[in-house]
């Protein structure tokens, strides 16, 4: 028996890994793409690209696979130099520290260019300071060869003046030739002073406000982009005519068709025919017919354009640095010739204005203030003005952009150093500078940030499944295994009710029906119990609640429980319960008549009744036990068909379970979580088999498993 | 005389309308299976008739009557876009039951339901006969491999496959194959085992014959009744399989009628007041499949009673 047990635990761990496998094979060889389901259809490549890193997604597949089961803790601590460690903080945080040499916990984070270290203290408070002596130069060949490919890009910059371009080159120039010369401080060893010093060169190029700026009027230009309409049907308009437009869901249509209708009534009075052509574009795409749709929006886009002085062409310049191109539609709007300034077109501008002058505040206020007087002139109908206010903005934003790009410009010329540490999200990372990549960081609560000279390599820290950490979820950012186990427990009290209602029910109503073999009530019982078996959950869940919820109006017809435990609620179970006891109490009655028709018909109970025992005796004590036996066994096999039905109950009345997670999970191909439950619902399965067998030698003592 | 003409009359081969009569007799002669096959031929031929039945196309939308109950223009009400719920229960109906959508404008006669089977069969005969008439090390493999995969949470696997390449008919056979194939299998490689004892097997043997052959033309015709009954269960499973997987999300593409999906989309509107686009086509799967269930009850029923 034991060594039975034995041989049936190392076989569920055999599938185990062999279903966690080919879980990971599908997820990963699947097209599809985990950070646009998270992050939603309009992130750039940028965020794409810095999610993915983040999340550890950019690895190759065996490599990922293999952290998630050994964790990755170990391979930070090297690349790190101390070993690292978990700790749960006082609020049930899970966070991940450097354990310096004496024994203080450390993490890093960098503001600009500069690193900073925490200490944690005994307290659990964090006390910060600077850390610049951490950084170490990069490879020096490398490094040469970055700035040599940068002097050329450098040369063909159009977004830089002349002068600037010349006073960068200078210093540059003579870093080149001390890395030629391979001069550079490697490692501890100090920084040489001819790099100190021109280094200190570029510096006075830099301006420490130009970076908040690019990313004010990057702010700036999402801020506008996300409340106007008009820009956002551009907007759309590229999404569907990307490459990327076959992998839109049709929760994506939906919320891109909303944008359409908004714009479409917008424009209802000032455009008759684009906003009819706008609704056509709508209803195509809520139908999901997203081709017929970009057909339609291809029509009204260049009016589209043309109403709102090509605004959509500013804000995408802007979010992608390109400052010359965006003055250039402000030059646009300053020309009487590219722009008439009719009726529509004024109350359209003036609405977007509106958004620009506010979300411009924090860029430039005197922006600001410019575009503010444009309106009121537009508004009092003094075009000229409003037109000489255009071509102000124009000349402020050449302006604003030349600063921008002559801080990024020297930023880069410099040489690249870097750092391996442990950031405050919970990833070893390798920080760099000057290596020209933007990192874009997606920060909970805060949203979206630009960092030049960031992140170049993230470790997400795990500690792997062996270990007991089935990782964290890409779509909520919280540990899997917090919200699988009470997720679990959830859709235990459902199955445990329902299973503790259908048990007695179907075996006696089975016993019932099989006793009366061929008469009309076991007819009745065995054809209901099949309507019932085979209806899908869906439907009878449906036809529940329209009968309790809706006419009779005696329970709830769906589940809130908030964080609340179910039980806490036992009129919301009703339903859930109900519904999939119908659908198992078939099944169950169904195997017990046979059975027990079956045992009926053997010898040993003609005996009995020969022997001139009473009817209920014969029953009760030599038929009921063995008919039992079938059923009890495939009861247990019949877990996993189970477990499909409690998906369908958890998602027709929205309750909190198991599989309700797993199919979100799923649909979002967030791949911690679908392993995390697979793993679960395996071991249900595999452990109820066991139960099984294990219950059969008891019940049928017969049965050896040798 | 009259004996030889008696004798003559009995080696007589039985005419086709005679053999046909004789092979149905079985089915009528269950009233279970009178009202199961009722019930498929009225899906069967509504699907069929489809554009014949229905004056809407099953993706109009109508904004005059959105969410509308029964009335002489919708006989059984709009849903939420206005589209006729009869025209998209008939047509739900032929894309389970007589067409598959393999491109937007290309389409295979049989419905989804009835390829998922059809595929499942053709795998799961193939393992079940290598596994009991090869026996040996392929019997070996065989069965380890549909055990792995009988231990796979079947909706899990329907999720993870459906999640994982997208929603499509063809997407959903796959899933409705992979998924049936262990079941068909074990059920074949039980009557091949039971089979491949008979005389005539060794007769097929000792003339030489390709193990190939005998397989597929020795044991499988001999083992067809109960796949045939098996598989007529495994259609009402597919149809089953095929709604819970549009009612998830992962069905066939909107705006294409499937039965499933119509019921996820109008379960949202039960609470402000109009069941209908829920109901229907939950009433419509529950007929379908219980039908089935019943045609193959009755079959079996009677089949075990002449045996």
């Amino acid at each position: 028996m034991a060594k039975f047990i034995v041989r049936r635990l190392l076989l569920m761990l055999l599938t185990m890994f062999l279903v966690s496998v080919a879980v990971f094979a599908i997820t990963t060889a699947a097209p599809g793409n985990v950070a646009r389901n998270v992050l939603g259809i309009q992130i750039t490549k940028e965020q794409e690209a810095s999610f993915l890193a983040q999340n550890g997604l950019d690895k190759p597949a065996y490599q990922r696979y293999l952290f998630w089961l050994v964790g990755t803790d170990w391979r930070a601590a090297n690349k790190v130099g101390l070993p690292v460690e978990q700790i749960t903080t006082k609020d049930g945080f899970k966070e991940w520290w450097a354990v310096a040499d004496d024994g203080v916990l450390l993490r890093w984070k960098l503001e600009g260019e500069n690193l900073t270290v925490q200490r944690r203290q005994p307290d659990g408070t964090v006390k910060e300071e600077n850390d610049n002596s951490r950084w170490q130069v990069k490879d020096a060949a490398s490094e040469a060869a970055r700035l040599e490919a940068y002097r050329e890009t450098l040369l063909q910059n159009a977004q830089l003046t002349d002068a600037d371009r010349q006073a960068i080159l200078q210093p540059l120039d003579q870093i080149l030739a001390g890395l030629r010369a391979g001069e550079t401080g490697r490692g501890a060893e100090p920084i040489p002073a001819w790099l100190s010093q021109a280094e200190a060169e570029l510096e006075i190029l830099r301006d420490p406000k130009a970076s908040q700026q690019k990313q004010a009027l990057q702010k700036a230009a999402t801020g506008i982009t996300s409340k106007d309409s008009l820009i956002q049907t551009t907007v759309v308009f590229q999404t569907l005519s990307s490459p990327a437009a076959s992998s839109l869901k049709s929760s994506d249509f939906q919320f891109m068709a909303g944008q359409l209708n908004r714009a479409a009534v917008k424009l209802k009075d000032l455009n008759p025919p684009i906003s009819e052509q706008l609704k056509r574009a709508y209803e195509s795409l809520k139908a999901g017919a997203a081709g017929a749709a970009q057909a339609a929006l291809a029509e009204a886009i260049p009016t589209v354009n043309q109403l709102t002085g090509n605004f959509g062409a500013l804000t995408a310049a802007l979010q992608n640095g390109e400052y010359q191109q965006a003055a250039a539609v402000f030059q646009d709007l300053s020309d009487p010739a590219k722009t008439p300034l009719d009726a529509a077109q004024l109350t359209v501008l003036v609405d977007i204005l509106k958004l620009a002058e506010m979300n411009f505040k924090d860029a430039n206020a005197d922006l600001s203030k410019v575009l503010k007087q444009a309106i009121k002139d537009m508004q009092a109908g003094n075009l000229d003005s409003a037109r000489a206010a255009f071509g102000q903005s124009a000349g402020m934003l050449v302006e604003m952009g030349s600063v921008i790009a002559r801080n990024d410009a020297a930023g880069l010329a410099k040489v690249g150093r870097m750092f391996w540490g442990i950031d405050t999200q919970n990833h070893a990372v390798r920080w760099e500078t000057g290596s020209g990549k933007e990192v874009w960081v997606f920060i909970q609560g805060t949203g979206w940030k630009a960092f030049s000279g960031g992140p170049m390599e993230y470790i997400p820290l795990q500690r792997g499944l062996l270990r007991g950490d089935p990782g964290v979820s890409l779509r909520t950012g919280r540990p899997v295994a917090d919200l699988l186990f009470i997720r679990l427990r959830n859709s235990l009290v459902l199955a445990g009710t329902a299973f503790v209602i259908v048990m007695p029910l179907a075996l006696i109503l089975g016993i019932i029906a099989g006793l009366n073999e061929g008469k009309t009530l076991d007819r009745l019982l065995s054809i209901g119990g099949m309507m019932f078996s085979v209806t899908p959950e869906f439907a009878t869940g449906i036809f529940l609640i329209l009968i309790f919820a809706f006419w009779l109006q005696l329970v709830p017809g769906a589940t809130v429980f908030g964080e609340k435990a179910p039980w806490t609620r036992p009129d919301m179970l009703v339903l859930p319960v109900m519904t999939l006891t119908l659908v198992e109490l078939g099944y169950v009655l169904r195997i017990t008549r046979a059975s027990m028709v079956d045992v009926m018909k053997a010898p040993y109970i003609r005996t009995a009744f020969l022997k001139g025992l009473p009817y209920w005796r014969v029953v009760m004590k030599h038929a009921v036990r063995n008919a039992l036996m079938a059923p009890i066994t495939v009861i247990m096999l019949h877990v996993n068909w189970l477990l499909g039905g409690i998906v369908v109950v958890e998602v027709i009345f929205g309750y909190p379970g198991l599989g309700s997670y797993l199919l979100d999970s799923a649909l979002f191909k967030d791949f911690n979580a679908i392993e995390g439950g697979a793993m679960i619902l395996v071991m249900v399965a595999v452990s109820t088999q066991l139960l099984a067998d294990i219950v059969y030698t008891f019940i049928n003592p017969r049965i050896r498993y040798a | 005389m009259t004996i030889t003409e008696q004798s003559a009359r009995l080696f007589v081969k039985p005419s086709a309308w005679q053999r046909l009569r004789s092979k149905f007799s079985v089915l009528f002669a269950s009233k279970i299976a009178v009202i199961g096959l009722v019930i498929v031929l009225f899906w069967v031929l509504a699907a069929i008739f489809a554009p014949l039945l229905t004056p809407y196309s099953p993706t109009a939308q109508d904004y005059k009557a959105q969410n509308s109950g029964p009335s002489a223009a919708h006989i059984l009400g709009t849903d939420d876009l206005g589209r006729d719920l009869w025209a998209r229960l008939i047509y739900g109906a032929r894309v389970v039951l007589v067409i598959l959508p393999v491109g937007d404008h290309f389409w295979l006669p049989g419905g989804t339901a009835i390829w998922g089977v059809a595929l499942g069969l053709l795998i799961g005969i193939t393992l079940g006969l290598m596994g009991g008439y090869l026996g040996g090390w392929v019997d070996e493999v065989v069965m380890r491999l549909l055990d792995a995969m009988m231990a796979f949470p079947v909706i899990l696997l329907y999720m993870i496959i459906i999640a994982a390449v997208g929603a499509s008919a063809t997407n959903v056979v796959l899933a409705i194959a992979i998924v049936g194939t262990p079941g068909i299998a074990r059920l074949v490689r039980s009557l091949a085992l039971d089979i491949r004892t008979r005389d005539y097997i060794r007769a097929a043997e000792i003339r030489g014959e390709n193990p190939f052959f005998i397989m597929f033309v020795e044991i499988l015709p001999n083992a067809r009744g109960p796949i045939i009954i098996d598989a007529m269960l495994r259609v009402g499973y597919a149809i089953f399989a095929m709604g819970t997987l549009g009612f998830l999300g992962l069905g066939l593409p909107p705006p294409s009628a499937d039965w499933g999906s119509m019921v996820a989309a109008g379960r949202r509107y039960i609470l402000s007041g109009s069941p209908w686009a829920a109901l229907w086509p939950s009433l419509a799967i529950a007929t379908l499949v219980v039908g089935l269930n019943l045609l193959a009850d009755g079959l079996r029923e009677e089949s075990l009673r002449y045996q």
